[in-house]
């Protein structure tokens, strides 16, 4: 492995699968976790005596929750570190079910499962998706796409394990159960051991002029290129990286993801629904759902390995760009596909679509901003993300209610997909190109993006010291 | 000859009268009762057979006088005179055997029936020689979605329990409740229990809620839908358990738990201790470096505290 520059090497290995498996069972929990709550809602409904919609609200909630909880969370993580975090996180999601199960109302409900269950979820995912910026740098993308893969894995196990546990015990004694299993979510926070604390020194790494403070200024400055922390002003800064909002490349993922996410979860919602419109059975619908997460499990890993290579690394911004488009024109030609095996087609291409666009999602923002600012920069984005999130969804439905037919909702998101992937195309184009001239030109480090520091120690193999910075 | 010919005629003056179509060519001396007398409603129902056999599903709401047809195109054979009966139930109807007659290269058979209450109901099958049969199964709407695994609630808790008649099935007249107690059914009074029992009907749905749940409280539960020829059925298991049941497995979960947790951190506690021993200089001097950047712009040691 090449040298790095930090004082210490991101271990790129050992104790980080360790740790890439504690973020699969939070990350998989995270998103898995209010999906597979869905099979208890007929039956509240009608202990409760309440609408439908009013019923969806609590999925909603949750939801709502666990994308506002992300500032938090990330000031939690700046603070405290991924460990102890990951670990408040699953003891609440867990008394948020324990609560919930003894529940007289449905307000009751909202504010254990939706509002504690969905905080505890954020003080899940943060942290896991940060802690593995600070274990890989050269492995980081299979890592990522790994841990990503915990979504589809943990919903596939919880799916029928709450249908088992709905017919044994009801809702009021599976919430309590399902409290305990989410307790494991602790156990995955004992898996995130800080990175500093066990790291042998690799000698490499260890040249005698780099002790000190100017070692600290360099290590820090040489880093996955963001701002040093002797140039961070503000306190607000202690808390959350807001200068963020300046940095472009930030900006460009930011916008673009807002428009994407109005049209990515749609289609996964809508899957069973536009299939029964078709005119196919129950199960054969709930079938694609099927092959749709099966394809998207492995999917994810494999789009990490290929991030991974050295032909798609240093320009793994066109790589997201690509699956962000690709997502955009299998929505489009949907309505094309004729019955049920153009369906099964659908879901096929749409299952790999997605996967490759859930692993490198936040393997790219890691890429933008580096593993140090990223806590700060994810949970800006989740907040600002979860508008698009919950109005996505709702704004399809009304779409399918007007017309009539799903068509329209198909051609709705794969322009809400296609058109950011054209503008990341475009707009990491131009960054690519300011970011190679400002290399060319040794600028101050603080417009620096990771990739580029991936692409110097790729071509620097052998050269232990470091002179970027001059 | 002359005498059968003439009662034909007799017959057919009356068919003409009261509008209704009957053929029969009993040999007997005494004709069956072509006319009710009754001021039901008539319903006819008729059924072409090709092959050997055929079922046909009759729904019926109301008391009627159902005309039930069958025509059979035959076998090889062709022959010109089989005998036809009915059955109901299996059981072969009185008088109702007959010579059939090779007519236009068909057999047909035609019997009215009185179905006036659930006894009425059943299965009625024209049978054709010893080979063909179509059976007409006549039944009040049946209460489709049948939830098939039980219910599951708490004792001490409350349950509601749902029967509804699918919206292309007629509209039941009103709901009742029964309670399978052994063999029978007893039917649920919301008068004689106001505290424990609810019961509120809309058109097609109906609920019943039981409060303060006791396991004596398990057991099946029938929804009767009303129709004025039958009531019929639906029936839901409930089961009543205690809250000891679901903490069991908690409870082993919690454990299991508490002890990766427990083995996870203690193995880390191990490995330091071996790091500490072994590279003692030099990993105080990794720390004091890498202080500064994880997790965080601030560089202050003072938020380092890296407590597990």
């Amino acid at each position: 492995m090449a040298a790095t520059k930090r004082g210490h090497a991101p271990p790129d290995g050992g104790w980080g699968w360790a740790v890439v498996f504690g973020a699969f069972i939070s990350i998989g929990f995270s998103y898995a976790f209010p999906k597979s709550l869905t099979i208890y809602f007929k039956e509240i409904q009608e202990y409760f005596t309440v609408s439908y919609s009013e019923i969806a609200w609590l999925s909603s909630v949750m939801l709502a929750s666990m994308y506002a909880g992300g500032p938090v969370s990330s000031i939690l993580v700046n603070r405290y570190g991924s460990r102890p975090v990951v670990m408040v996180g699953g003891l609440m999601v867990s008394a948020g079910m324990v609560l919930a199960s003894f529940g007289r109302t449905i307000m009751h409900l909202y504010l254990c499962v939706g509002v504690i269950g969905g905080l505890g979820l954020a003080l899940n995912l943060q942290p896991a998706l940060t802690i593995i910026g600070t274990y890989f740098q050269v492995k980081r993308p299979m890592a990522n796409g790994i841990a990503m893969a915990g979504s589809p894995v943990i919903l596939f196990t919880l799916a029928p394990l709450n249908q088992f546990l709905f017919d044994s015990f009801g809702w009021r004694g599976s919430f309590l159960i399902l409290g305990g299993i989410v307790l494991n979510c602790c156990v995955a926070g004992a898996l995130m051991r800080p990175v500093n604390n066990n790291t042998r020194p690799k000698p490499k790494t260890e040249p005698p002029e780099r002790n000190g403070a100017a070692a600290e200024e360099a290590a820090a400055a040489s880093d996955t290129g963001e701002q040093d922390e002797s140039e961070s002003q503000g306190c607000l800064h202690k808390f959350i990286d807001v200068s963020l909002f300046k940095h472009r490349g930030f900006l460009i993922y930011l916008i673009g993801n807002v428009v994407m996410f109005f049209g990515f979860f749609a289609p996964v919602v809508f899957m069973a629904a536009y299939a029964k419109h078709q005119g196919i059975d129950e199960y054969s619908a709930a079938f694609l759902l099927s092959i749709f997460a099966l394809v998207d499990m492995f999917m994810r890993p494999a789009t990490g390995f290929i991030g991974n290579s050295k032909w798609v690394r240093p320009r793994i911004q066109y790589f997201f760009s690509f699956a962000v488009s690709f997502n955009g024109v299998c929505h489009l030609l949907c309505p094309l596909l004729p019955g049920y095996v153009g369906l099964v087609v659908y879901a096929v291409i749409f299952g790999l679509a997605f996967g490759m666009v859930c692993a490198l999602l936040f393997e790219v923002l890691m890429d933008l901003v580096g593993a140090k600012r990223f806590s700060s920069a994810v949970g800006l984005v989740t907040i600002i993300e979860c508008g698009p999130v919950l109005l996505g969804p709702p704004l399809s439905g009304a779409l399918v209610d007007i017309f009539g037919e799903y068509k329209y909702m198909y051609y709705a998101c794969g322009v809400f997909m296609l058109v950011p992937g054209i503008f990341f195309f475009i707009m990491h184009y131009f960054n690519y190109k300011k970011l190679d001239e400002e290399k060319r030109q040794n600028v101050p480090v603080d417009m620096r993006t990771c990739e580029e520091a991936v692409q110097l120690k790729m071509s620097q193999d052998s050269n232990t010291a470091h002179d970027t910075d001059g | 000859m002359a005498a059968s010919w003439k009662r034909l005629l007799f017959h057919i003056l009356l068919l003409l009268v009261s509008c209704r179509h009957i053929n029969t060519k009993t040999p007997g001396p005494t004709p069956p009762p072509l006319v009710p007398i009754s001021s039901l409603p008539t319903d006819e129902r008729s059924v072409s057979l090709k092959g050997e056999s055929h079922t046909e599903n009759v729904e019926l709401l109301n008391p009627v006088n159902l005309a039930l047809q069958c025509t059979w195109t035959g076998n090889q054979n062709k022959l010109p005179n089989i005998t036809g009966f009915w059955r109901k139930d299996g059981d072969e109807v009185e008088n109702s055997r007959v010579t059939v007659q090779l007519e236009g290269d068909e057999y047909e058979l035609k019997r009215v029936f009185s179905i006036v209450s659930e006894e009425s109901l059943g299965s009625y099958s024209c049978v054709f020689g010893s080979e063909a049969k179509i059976e007409f199964v006549l039944a009040a709407p049946q209460i489709g979605e049948v939830r098939d695994k039980p219910i599951v609630s708490y004792v001490g808790d409350s349950v509601v329990i749902a029967c509804k008649m699918e919206e292309t099935k007629p509209k039941p007249g009103s709901w009742n409740w029964y309670k399978a107690n052994g063999t029978d059914k007893e039917q649920i009074f919301v008068v004689a229990e106001p505290l424990r029992y609810e019961i509120k009907n809309e058109e097609r749905k109906t609920k019943l809620v039981v409060h303060n749940l006791t396991e004596a409280d398990g057991g099946l539960y029938y929804c009767g839908a009303v129709y004025a020829i039958s009531t019929t059925m639906g029936h839901v298991e409930l089961k009543v358990i205690s809250f000891q049941e679901p903490l069991k497995p908690f409870i082993a979960i919690v454990i299991e738990v508490i002890v990766l947790v427990a083995a996870i951190l203690l193995y880390e506690k191990s490995q330091s201790k071996k790091n500490y021993t072994e590279g003692n200089g030099a990993t105080d001097q990794m720390n004091t470096m890498t202080q500064g950047e994880n997790n965080g712009p601030e560089g202050s040691s003072s938020t380092r505290q890296r407590k597990i």
